[in-house]
């Protein structure tokens, strides 16, 4: 989920930058920090939005720069517990399937896609289901549950999402459709 | 935490010029037209023009 948040941090102007605006070098350096960077509590930071205070700058005994303390708003993206999201795939493996949902990748492992038995083939790099004959690609479009989250900060890109489909109203949208033309033709 | 424009103590002078020279030293702006070239110089200068941005907080 993407959320505004407004946030505290300190951030140090460079000596060469301090003839710039104040607002203009001190976003600058917020974006720089902060940008693409991964907290383990508070997300993702996407972009810096607005600088909305700058406290006095303080000066340190043997830096030429100048530390502000400011307050700024930020978009975050924070991937939430249970949360229903929808996502593109964009890699197929022998155990799952690897789905794009904002700037993370989750996991959707192969046990967690279908009901029924589903298997791995490699030639066509698709996940197809015995019965049904469905089948999974790059590019589908889906719809999963978030199950389980680990958010590495060293290394962002190695942060774990694990993802489910096997409840209802989840799956590639495809087979929701399916799934819905089904019921109201009972009905 | 109060400013003292009429007299600072000696310290709070050789902080000031100190931390000035450093910056400039470092490449920032400098704000009076001189023909110094040491850094030192320089912020000795600008603190006897009074255009030196550095304030002193003092606790009491």
């Amino acid at each position: 989920m993407y959320i505004e948040i407004r946030a505290v941090d300190v951030v140090r102007v460079p000596p060469k930058r301090l003839g710039d605006d104040l607002q203009v070098v001190v976003k600058e350096m917020l974006q720089d920090k902060l940008e693409g960077r991964m907290d383990k509590k508070i997300g993702m930071f996407i972009a810096i939005l607005d600088v909305v205070d700058i406290k006095e700058g303080r000066l340190m005994i043997g830096d030429p720069g100048v530390y502000y303390e400011t307050v700024f708003d930020v978009l975050v993206f924070r991937p939430k517990m249970q949360e229903i999201v929808e996502g593109e795939v964009v890699e197929i493996v022998e155990f799952g399937a690897f789905v794009e949902i904002g700037p993370l990748d989750g996991l959707l492992h192969i046990s967690q896609i279908t009901d029924e038995y589903i298997s791995y083939d490699e030639k066509g790099a698709k996940l197809v289901t015995k019965d049904t004959n469905r089948t999974l690609g790059v590019g589908d479009k889906l719809r999963a549950r978030i199950v389980a989250i680990s958010l590495n900060e060293m290394d962002p890109g190695d942060s774990k999402i694990g993802l489910t489909m096997r409840q209802p109203g989840l799956g590639k949208l495809e087979w929701i459709e399916e799934e819905r033309e089904k019921e109201k033709e009972k009905g | 935490m109060e400013e003292k424009r009429e007299k600072y103590t000696k310290y709070e002078k050789a902080r000031i010029i100190g931390a000035r020279a450093l910056q400039i030293a470092a490449g920032a702006p400098v704000l009076i037209k001189t023909d110094e070239i040491d850094p030192i110089e320089i912020a000795i200068e600008e603190f006897e023009k009074g255009v030196i941005p550095i304030t002193v907080k003092r606790d009491k």
